[in-house]
């Protein structure tokens, strides 16, 4: 796996949307793949939550008829984390602060998963 | 082009809201032109100023959003509860609207976009407003004040860490230490303790100055870390090697 190649992708995330702190790639059984996190984050942690919430989410946009899921957002007083599908075998995680600036996370992260997802696949 | 883009609202007298579209970009409201609140990724908003200083609880901002609903003033609603005065509330917002005008500009701007809609809900507003002359004014002094510090710091680039074994003196500068693991930038910093990025920014670079900091390497400001998973797909083939017990 190339795991540089996935290390320039969750640089450029944090480097480019404001307020993200940290970035985990996972597969969607929540095995951390490859994480850029802060000390006290521990990215096994993080993909199992990660993982278990997409899945929740995945179920619920299937049984509400929302056709297939992209993403789910926690929203938090202090912070955010979004979760991303890339494809149906793993999962990205980007943690913000309360500043974040979610609207161009959104915006910014479709071609990171993309391109996250050709890597992952190569 | 922000500077364009104000003016030309001031001109137009709008009401509503100039959408600056970057990193960290941000969102300016306005009422018969004039400034009276300013949104940024780039800057803690007044409702952390107030909260991180201790003048109002983490009770009174939620109970007061709720009652803000119908009124649609989270202002008055803070005040009605007597948690604090209108002046105190008017001086918090103007300088969270100062330096989040300041975390605008100081980062990348790729397009101005002015809506008169006023559907957005107006954070905690400055009551007279400020007119764009004045804070554009204040903004490229504060700018000038960055670009001609001793040691240049960019808020959004820029990661700090503290340098190992040093004291420092004051309250203030304590908790910067605290929050500079190397990962943050001066912006993140002053979203962790609560205070203007402004503020942080010059206080960082005199600390960069006298030693109390440095920038941090690539290595310390992205740590990648991953296990030993070769690929998604043969993860069957994996399991099947055997592994130590």
């Amino acid at each position: 796996m190339d795991y540089d190649a996935l290390a320039v992708e969750l640089r450029w995330l944090r480097e480019n949307v404001t307020g993200v702190t940290d970035t985990v790639i996972a597969a969607s059984d929540g095995i951390p793949i490859i994480a850029d996190v802060a000390k006290n984050v521990e990215p096994a942690h993080i993909s199992a939550l990660a993982a278990a919430d997409l899945g929740i989410a995945r179920q619920a946009a299937e049984v509400i008829g929302l056709g297939a899921l992209t993403q789910t957002v926690v929203f938090g007083t202090e912070g955010y984390m979004a979760v991303y599908a890339v494809g149906r075998m793993s999962l990205m995680v980007a943690l913000g602060d309360k500043g974040l600036n979610l609207g161009r996370l959104l915006h910014e992260s479709r071609p990171v998963v993309e391109r996250v997802s050709s890597i992952l696949t190569s | 082009m922000l500077a364009d883009a104000l003016t030309r609202c001031h001109q137009d007298r709008v009401t509503g809201t100039l959408r600056v579209l970057g990193n960290a970009g941000g969102l300016f409201h306005l009422r018969d032109g004039v400034v009276i609140a300013v949104d940024s990724p780039g800057s803690p908003g007044a409702d952390t100023l107030l909260l991180s200083s201790g003048r109002i609880s983490a009770e009174d901002w939620t109970a007061a959003l709720v009652e803000s609903v119908g009124t649609r003033s989270v202002r008055a609603a803070l005040v009605a509860r007597g948690s604090i005065g209108s002046a105190e509330v008017e001086v918090v917002a103007l300088a969270a609207l100062q330096d989040a005008a300041f975390a605008v500009a100081a980062g990348d701007i790729e397009q101005c976009v002015v809506s008169g809609d006023s559907a957005e809900v107006t954070p905690l507003a400055v009551d007279e407003g400020i007119g764009p002359d004045l804070l554009l004014s204040e903004t490229a002094r504060r700018l000038d004040v960055v670009a001609s510090l001793p040691v240049p710091v960019s808020p959004y680039r820029d990661r700090v860490v503290a340098v190992s074994g040093v004291g420092v003196s004051t309250a203030e500068r304590r908790e910067i230490v605290a929050h500079a693991t190397g990962r943050r930038t001066a912006r993140d910093i002053a979203f962790a303790v609560g205070r203007g990025v402004y503020p942080v920014v010059v206080e960082i670079s005199r600390m960069l100055s006298e030693e109390l900091l440095e920038i941090a390497s690539p290595a310390t400001s992205f740590s990648f870390s991953h296990g030993d998973l070769t690929s998604l797909r043969p993860r069957a083939e994996v399991t099947e090697v055997e592994r130590p017990v």
